[in-house]
C-alpha cells in the first residue's frame, strides 16, 4: 500500500504542487510567526538587559537605610577602592563604570532614538592599563579626554550621521550640553546594538553627570581562572565598607534582571502571539480544506480501488501515507519559509515610530513542534476523515457519480449545530451590552461569543451559500452566459463553495471587526482628549524619570504670545495595591490648560493632603468625593492620609490622580523638579511660537513639544497597534484565501473538463471561458466577504459597548473607507486567484467534449 | 454513384453542398509512433442529405468529423462549411463558426447540469447573444416532445429526453449542418430508434443536413447514405441503405489486414 501512496503522490503533480503548497504555506506562516515571536521577544530582552557574562562580582554602594544621612559626599566606590580590589588574589579584572543615561540629537537635530531611559545609555570611558577601555574598542578617532568630549557608538554615529569632529547635542537630565564628538566605538552591549544609543565620556565627566566627582557607579570584578568564587566573595567582602558598598555575583544578578526583563517586555508578545494564534487557525483551515476536496476528487479513484478489491482500511491507509509524505515534505519547506517571513515580518511591522529591536533569529523548540504538528499532524488528520468518509461509500455508488451531493440529514445537523453556536455566540455579545466596564470576565466573555459567532458563521456558510449568492446573483447573472453559469458552478457544491470562502470570510471578520473597533476607540479617544484640552501646547520630558531644566518654565513663560505656562509635576501614586500616576498641579492655573469635568467635587480645594481622582480610579478603588485614603508618592516609604476633594472624568493630560504640585515635588523621584509645562497662548498658535518653544527649552532631546494635534493623535496612540495587528492578519488571510480560490478552482476546472468542451465546441470563445471562472471566482469571494463583513461589523457592535461603558465618547463609527477598501481586496484577490485557472480552462481544446474519456 | 465521383464533386463549391472535405490527411505524432487517421479523404456532404459514417473502430470516422466540424484542425487538405474555409479561420472566427452554423450532438448528450433544459437548448444563441426564433424553438421542442420538461435539470431526465434535449439544442439555431458523434451510442434501442427518428424528421420536414458517425448498422439503416470507412479511406458507399445491407458491407471489412 505505501507503494500506491508513493505512486499516487508522484503521478499527480499539479494536484501534488497544489497541496504541498498550500501545506508549506500554512506551516511557513504558523513558524515564521512563533519565530518571529520568540526572536523579538529574545530582542526586547537583548534591548533592555546588561550582558553579565564573565563577570564574577559586581560591587555597588549600598542604600542608604531611610533616615540616615545621604549627602556624605558620594558613595564608596573610589579609586583607592577600586585599587585595593585589584590587588586581591583571585582577581583578574577590575572595571569600574559611571553608568548614566544621555539622549542625543542626531545631526539634523532631532533627538536620536529617543525615549526609552533603559537604551540611551551613558557611561566613562575609562581607560585600562594599556590606555585603552576593553569593552569599547575604538574604530575612529581617539578616546575622550576633556570635559567637552566625547565618543559615540558605531550605530549611533551612522544612524545620526554623526562624524568625528562634528559637536553633538545631548541632555542627561536637565540643561541641555554641547560637546565635540572625538571618537566612534564599538560595543557588544545587546543594550546598544538593539536599538539604543550609548554616550562616552572621560571619567571625571561621567562621574561629575553620573555620579559625585571621584565616585564610580559600580564595580565588575573578572575572576582569575580556577577561582573559587565563594572565596573570592569573602575576600571581597572583606575589603568593602560593609555599610556602604556589597558585592553580588554575575549570575545572581543575571537571574535578578532576567526577572524583571520577564515582567518589562511581557506586553511586547502578546501581539505575536496573536498573530501566530491567527496563522495556526487560518493556516489548519487551508490545509482541512485542500485535503477535503482532494480526497473528494478522488472518490472515483478510491472506488476503482474498493472494486478491485482493496480493503477499507488499505484505501484509508494509502490515503494517510500519502498525507504524511506530503506533510513531511511540506513542513520542511514550510519551515525554511517561515524562517524567511519570520525575518521580513520586524520591518513590515516597524512601521510606527517606536520600530522594534534587532536581533537574531530565536529558533527554539516550538516552532520545530508547531511545524510538525501542523504540517504532519493536520494534514494527516485531514486526510484522515474525509478519506473515511470516500472508503464508506459503495465501491459502484462511488463510480456511478462524482459528486455527492450531501445528505439532507446531515445538511439539518449542521444547521442546528450552526443556529445553537450562533444563538450561544450571539446572545453572549449581547449580554454584554449591558455592561459598565471592560473587566476582564466582560473581555473573556466577548471574546468566547467572538469564537462561537466564527465558528457559527463556519458552519453555516453551506447552507447560506444558496440563498445569498442567488440574492447576490443578478449582478453576475447580467454579465451574459458566462456570469449565469459562474453563479450556477459557484452553487454547485455550496460546501464546496463555503469552504473556500471560509478563510475569507474568517479573516474579513476579524479584520472589519478591529477596523471598527480600532476607528471608533481612536475617535473616542480623540474627542475625549480635545474635550479636556485647552491648553495649545505642553511641553514635556522624554523619560518620566527625567526633568525640564529648571530655568525652562521662567523663559517658557517670557516667550511672546504665552499667556500660561502652568508647570505640572509627574509622579506615582501608590495606593490600594496599584501604581496610579499622579499630575502634581497648581489648582489656580489649572482651569486655563485642562478642561475637567468634574463629576463631584472641585478642582478648588486641591492642596497638601487633598487629592482629585479620575473616573476609572474612583471606580477601582471605591472612591468618592469626602473619602479618605492612604498613599505614597513617589519612591519614599511612608503612608500618608489623603482627603479625596473631587471625582473627574478621565483626561489623558490630568492622568490618574491630580495632586498639589508642591507636594508632589517634595516626594517624588527627583525632587523639586517639574516634568510637563502646559502652555495656553494668546491665540498665537504657529510653527514660529513652536519653534520658539522649542528654543526657550534649549532645544533639548529630552524635551519634546508636541501641539494639540500631536496630543490629540497620541492620545489615540494605542490604536496604532492594533491597525498594526490588523493589517498583518488580512495580509495573511488575503494571501491564504488567494491560495485556496486558485485550489478550489483548479480542481472545478478539471472536473468540468468536458463541460468547458462542450461550451467551447457549440461556440463560446475563450474569453468567455475565461470570464466564466473569474466571476465564479469572484462570487465565491464576494460570498466571503458580505458574510465577513456582516460577521465582523455585528461583533465590533456588540463589543464596541464594552468599550462605551469605559469611555463615555464612544460611538460605534465604522471606517467606510476601510470596510470598502477591504470588500475591494477581497474582491481583487478572488479574481486573481481565478488568473491560472481561467487560462487552464481557456486552452482547453472542444475536443474534450467528445473525448470518451 | 462511386467513391470517385464524391472525389471530384468536393473539388469545388457547390450550391447544394453543405460542407465538403478536400484531400483531407489527419496524421498523429511523428517517426516510429506516426499514426495517419486519415489519409487523403474528399468527402462532400449535400444540403438536406442524412449521412452516416461508418467503419471499425480506428479507421478514423470520429477524425474526419471533428475536422470536418471544425473541432480539430487537419495536418493537410481543406474543409469548407458552406463557402468558407475552415483552414484560414483563427480560434475566434472557427468559434463563432460552430456556434452560428454548426449544430452538435453528442454520445454523452453532455449538456451543463447547472442548466435547465430550455437554458441548454437556447445556449448556443445565449453565447451568441441573438434572441431565439421562439417560432423555430417551439418547432423543435415540440417535435423532441419535452413541452412538459423544459424548467427541468437534465439529473431530473433519463438519458433518451436528454439526449432529445441535445438534439433540440443542436437544431435550434437553424446550422448549416448538424454533426452526430455515436449519438444513440450510451442509449437502449427504443430510445435511440426515437433520437434517430427525430434526426431524419428534422432532414426530411425541415430541410437539415446530418452526419453522424455510428458502427450501429440499425442507426446507419435510417440515414440516406452509408460511407464506410477503413485505415483513413473512403472504401465504399451505399444509398438509401438498409440495416442488413450495411451489415453484410461492414463484414466485408473487418477481416482485412490493416495496411500502413
Amino acid at each position: 500500500m505505501f507503494r500506491t501512496a508513493l505512486r499516487n503522490v508522484l503521478a499527480h503533480k499539479a494536484r501534488l504542487l497544489m497541496t504541498v503548497l498550500a501545506v508549506t504555506l500554512g506551516v511557513a506562516f504558523v513558524c515564521g510567526t512563533l519565530v518571529f515571536a520568540e526572536s523579538s521577544s529574545a530582542a526586547h530582552r537583548a534591548a533592555a538587559s546588561k550582558n553579565f557574562a564573565g563577570i564574577a562580582l559586581t560591587v555597588t554602594p549600598k542604600e542608604p537605610l531611610p533616615g540616615e544621612a545621604t549627602a556624605s559626599g558620594g558613595n564608596a566606590l573610589d579609586a583607592p577602592l577600586v585599587r585595593k580590589l585589584a590587588a586581591l588574589p583571585g582577581v583578574a579584572g577590575v572595571r569600574p563604570s559611571v553608568d548614566g543615561s544621555a539622549t542625543l540629537n542626531a545631526a539634523d537635530g532631532s533627538p536620536l532614538r529617543g525615549g526609552k531611559a533603559w537604551a540611551n545609555l551613558a557611561g566613562a570611558y575609562v581607560p585600562g592599563e594599556d590606555g585603552t577601555d576593553e569593552r569599547y574598542p575604538l574604530v575612529a578617532g581617539r578616546a575622550p579626554a576633556h570635559a567637552d568630549e566625547l565618543v559615540v557608538d558605531r550605530g549611533s554615529a551612522t544612524a545620526g550621521h554623526l562624524g568625528v569632529g562634528d559637536v553633538v547635542t545631548l541632555a542627561t537630565d536637565g540643561p541641555v550640553l554641547k560637546k565635540r564628538l572625538v571618537g566612534i566605538v564599538d560595543t557588544r552591549d545587546s543594550r546598544v546594538t538593539a536599538g539604543g544609543t550609548l554616550a562616552l565620556f572621560d571619567t571625571a565627566t561621567a562621574q561629575r553627570l553620573f555620579s559625585s566627582p571621584g565616585h564610580f557607579t559600580s564595580i565588575d570584578l573578572t575572576a582569575a581562572h580556577g577561582t573559587d568564587p565563594v572565596t573570592l566573595a569573602t575576600e571581597v567582602d572583606r575589603v568593602l565598607p560593609a555599610d556602604r558598598a556589597q558585592a553580588t555575583s554575575g549570575t545572581a544578578q543575571a537571574a535578578q534582571q532576567a526577572t524583571n526583563v520577564d515582567l518589562m517586555t511581557r506586553g511586547y508578545q502578546k501581539m505575536p502571539k496573536i498573530f501566530a494564534g491567527a496563522a495556526l487557525f487560518i493556516g489548519s483551515f487551508l490545509i482541512v480544506n485542500t485535503f477535503t476536496m482532494l480526497v473528494s476528487r478522488r472518490t472515483r479513484e478510491i472506488a476503482l480501488l474498493r472494486a478491485i478489491g482493496a480493503t477499507r482500511r488499505q484505501v484509508v491507509r494509502s490515503v494517510l501515507w500519502e498525507a504524511t509524505l506530503v506533510g513531511l515534505a511540506a513542513s520542511a519547506a514550510g519551515f525554511a519559509l517561515g524562517l524567511g517571513v519570520a525575518s521580513a515580518l520586524p520591518d513590515l511591522l516597524s512601521i510606527g515610530q517606536d520600530p522594534l529591536p534587532h536581533g537574531p533569529l530565536v529558533i527554539g523548540m516550538r516552532p520545530v513542534v508547531a511545524a510538525l504538528g501542523v504540517g504532519v499532524g493536520v494534514t494527516v488528520l485531514a486526510a484522515w476523515l474525509p478519506s473515511r468518509r470516500a472508503a464508506k461509500v459503495a465501491p459502484i455508488e462511488a463510480l456511478r457519480s462524482a459528486e455527492q451531493p450531501p445528505t439532507p440529514a446531515a445538511s439539518r445537523a449542521r444547521g442546528i449545530v450552526g443556529l445553537v453556536l450562533l444563538l450561544a455566540g450571539a446572545g453572549l455579545l449581547v449580554s454584554l451590552t449591558g455592561a459598565k466596564d471592560a473587566s476582564d470576565a466582560n473581555l473573556q466573555n466577548a471574546m468566547a461569543g467572538c469564537a462561537l459567532l466564527v465558528a457559527a458563521m463556519i458552519a453555516l456558510a453551506p447552507l447560506l451559500a444558496r440563498p445569498v449568492i442567488r440574492l447576490g446573483g443578478r449582478l453576475p447573472g447580467r454579465l451574459g452566459v458566462a456570469g449565469r453559469l459562474a453563479r450556477e458552478n459557484a452553487l454547485r457544491d455550496p460546501r464546496r463553495t463555503a469552504a473556500t470562502a471560509s478563510v475569507l470570510m474568517v479573516s474579513t471578520a476579524l479584520v472589519a471587526g478591529l477596523a471598527v473597533i480600532g476607528n471608533s476607540t481612536g475617535q473616542a479617544l480623540d474627542r475625549q482628549a480635545a474635550d479636556g484640552l485647552s491648553a495649545d501646547y505642553v511641553i514635556e520630558a522624554r523619560t518620566s524619570m527625567a526633568a525640564l531644566d529648571p530655568a525652562a518654565p521662567q523663559r517658557v513663560a517670557d516667550v511672546p504670545g504665552v499667556r500660561t505656562a502652568a508647570a505640572v509635576a509627574d509622579s506615582t501614586l501608590f495606593t490600594g495595591g496599584s501604581v496610579r500616576s499622579i499630575s502634581g498641579v497648581d489648582p489656580a492655573t489649572l482651569h486655563q490648560v485642562m478642561k475637567l469635568d468634574f463629576t463631584s467635587g472641585s478642582a478648588d480645594r486641591i492642596g497638601p493632603g487633598r487629592i482629585a481622582v479620575s473616573d476609572t480610579v474612583a471606580r477601582a478603588q471605591g472612591l468618592r468625593t469626602g473619602s479618605a485614603v492612604k498613599a505614597r508618592i513617589g519612591p519614599g516609604q511612608d503612608f500618608k492620609d489623603y482627603t479625596v476633594v473631587g471625582v473627574y472624568r478621565d483626561n489623558p493630560l490630568a492622568q490618574d490622580v491630580l495632586g498639589a504640585r508642591a507636594e508632589v515635588q517634595h516626594d517624588s523621584f527627583r525632587p523639586g523638579t517639574v516634568q510637563r509645562l502646559l502652555v495656553r497662548t494668546d491665540g498665537a498658535v504657529s510653527e514660529a511660537t513652536a519653534a520658539r518653544l522649542r528654543t526657550a527649552t534649549g532645544n533639548s532631546p529630552l524635551v519634546r513639544v508636541k501641539d494639540r494635534e500631536e496630543l490629540v493623535a497620541e492620545a489615540g496612540g494605542t490604536v496604532s497597534e492594533l491597525l498594526t495587528l490588523m493589517y498583518g492578519l488580512l495580509a495573511i488571510g488575503a494571501v491564504i484565501s488567494l491560495l485556496g480560490i486558485v485550489n478550489t478552482l483548479a480542481m472545478s476546472v478539471a472536473e468540468r473538463t468536458r463541460e468547458i468542451g462542450v461550451l467551447r465546441a457549440i461556440g463560446m470563445d475563450r474569453a468567455g471561458v475565461r470570464r466564466m471562472i473569474r466571476v465564479e471566482a469572484v462570487t465565491v469571494a464576494a460570498f466571503g466577504t458580505l458574510l465577513g463583513l456582516a460577521g465582523g461589523m455585528f461583533g465590533a457592535w456588540a463589543v464596541g459597548s464594552l468599550a462605551g461603558g469605559a469611555m463615555t465618547r464612544y460611538t460605534l463609527a465604522p471606517p467606510w473607507g476601510t470596510l470598502a477598501l477591504l470588500a475591494l481586496l477581497s474582491l481583487v484577490t478572488g479574481a486573481l486567484a481565478a488568473a491560472v485557472p481561467a487560462r487552464r480552462a481557456a486552452a482547453l481544446s472542444p475536443l474534450e467534449a467528445v473525448g470518451q474519456t | 454513384m462511386t467513391a470517385n465521383s464524391l472525389t471530384a464533386q468536393a473539388l469545388y463549391p457547390e450550391p447544394g453542398v453543405a460542407a465538403a472535405a478536400t484531400d483531407l490527411c489527419k496524421v498523429y505524432g511523428s517517426g516510429d509512433t506516426r499514426v495517419v487517421a486519415l489519409d487523403r479523404v474528399s468527402i462532400g456532404f449535400r444540403e438536406g442529405e442524412f449521412t452516416a459514417i461508418m467503419g471499425p473502430s480506428g479507421c478514423g470516422k470520429s477524425t474526419l468529423m471533428h475536422c470536418a466540424a471544425g473541432l480539430d484542425a487537419a495536418t493537410s487538405g481543406s474543409v469548407r462549411i458552406g463557402t468558407t474555409e475552415l483552414g484560414t479561420l483563427d480560434d475566434r472566427r472557427l468559434t463563432e463558426l460552430r456556434r452560428d452554423r454548426v449544430g452538435f450532438i453528442f454520445q454523452a448528450f453532455n449538456l451543463l447540469p447547472t442548466l435547465t433544459a430550455l437554458e441548454n437548448i437556447t445556449l448556443p444563441m445565449d453565447i451568441a447573444g441573438r434572441e431565439p426564433d421562439r417560432e423555430w424553438l417551439d418547432r423543435i421542442i415540440s417535435m423532441v416532445g419535452l413541452a412538459d420538461r423544459l424548467g427541468h435539470r437534465p439529473a431530473q431526465l433519463s438519458g433518451g429526453q436528454q439526449q432529445r434535449v441535445a438534439v433540440a439544442r443542436a437544431l435550434a439555431s437553424r446550422p448549416a449542418i448538424v454533426f452526430g458523434d455515436e449519438p444513440t451510442g450510451n442509449l437502449d434501442s427504443h430510445a435511440g430508434a426515437e433520437v434517430l427518428g427525430f434526426l431524419r424528421g428534422s432532414v426530411r420536414e425541415l430541410g437539415q443536413t446530418v452526419v453522424m458517425v455510428t458502427h450501429d448498422p440499425v442507426a446507419a439503416s435510417y440515414a440516406d447514405r452509408v460511407v464506410f470507412l477503413a485505415d483513413g479511406r473512403i472504401v465504399d458507399e451505399m444509398l438509401r441503405p438498409s440495416a442488413e445491407g450495411v451489415l453484410d458491407r461492414m463484414r466485408g471489412f473487418e477481416p482485412r489486414p490493416r495496411t500502413p
